[in-house]
């Protein structure tokens, strides 16, 4: 982290992730389409995640390899998910 | 011969930041194939929205809150630390112990609940997941909280090594990261 790049209001952003979080539960309440609404849901997850990661972990101020080691697992998960999906996939 | 080790700068980071980005890395890991399992069985199964109904919705919305509101206050001791505010970084530590402390407490009492309901971790897979993934992240909770509180007690080496501040709010974000997940994850799809 630098120590002299100017940093985030956390308070403001601590505040969004409050609004964030109830627009994630209010989605989980709407009426109709279920796949909507679950984008919804975890569209909102994500943007908290990014929110902490990137001023609260300060990301935003790390320099490329802090980046690297993050999304390493990151995407070694989603291959995971991947080439688990297709098996469920098909016996259902 | 006397041997000279000398520190290489490694993109301006520490070492024990490349430490913790390293093992936050296989925490992800560990959590992510969790959480990578549990949507892949959940797209596959029936049931389990009927089950996760059972959970209770409004614990886990006051301790989203309670994770979200720690975060702030440690990063806000932090802050204080690295302005050399010293009664700032014991008071905005300590609130992020005590909320540490009420989120294990809700989780208490939310499998009590849940256990006197008969919903146990070899009711049926959602609750073996359930139970695995949220008593796992509630380890990790509990370790954060040890971590906080070494650092509260132990001014004098705190004031040796402030970057160990950063290096345990690091892991508190992370583990509230998790938690972001796994609150949508559970309770609300």
């Amino acid at each position: 982290m630098t120590t002299h790049a100017p940093r985030s209001n956390y308070v403001a952003i601590w505040v969004w992730l409050v609004l964030l979080m109830a627009a994630g539960v209010a989605a989980s309440f709407l009426p109709g389409a279920r796949a909507l609404a679950v984008t919804a849901i975890f569209a909102t997850a994500v943007a908290k995640a990014l929110l902490v990661a990137l001023h609260y972990m300060h990301l935003k101020l790390e320099p490329w390899v802090i980046y690297a080691i993050a999304l390493i697992p990151v995407t070694l998960v989603a291959i995971l998910a991947l080439t688990l999906l297709p098996d469920f996939s098909f016996h259902h | 011969m006397a041997i000279q080790v000398q520190e290489q700068p490694f993109y301006g980071l520490t070492p024990a930041k490349v430490g913790i980005w390293w093992f936050l890395a296989s925490e992800i890991m560990l959590f992510g194939g969790f959480i990578a399992s549990f949507v892949v069985f959940r797209l596959g199964a029936t049931g389990w929205a009927e089950a996760a109904r059972h959970l209770n919705v409004t614990i886990g919305i006051v301790n989203t809150l309670i994770l979200l509101t720690s975060s702030l206050t440690i990063v806000l001791a932090l802050a204080a630390i690295q302005r050399g505010d010293e009664a700032a970084l014991r008071r905005f530590l300590g609130l992020t112990i005590l909320l540490g402390c009420a989120f294990l407490g809700f989780k208490v009492i939310e499998y009590t609940g849940e256990l006197r309901a008969g919903y146990a971790p070899w009711t049926g897979t959602f609750w073996s997941f359930y139970y695995a993934m949220t008593g796992l992240h509630a380890l990790h909770v509990l370790g954060g909280i040890v971590v906080n509180v070494v650092l509260l007690v132990t001014t004098e080496w705190r004031r040796r090594s402030p970057h160990r501040i950063e290096v345990a709010g690091l892991y508190w974000h992370f583990v509230d990261i998790v938690w972001i997940f796994l609150f949508p994850l559970l309770y609300l799809a």
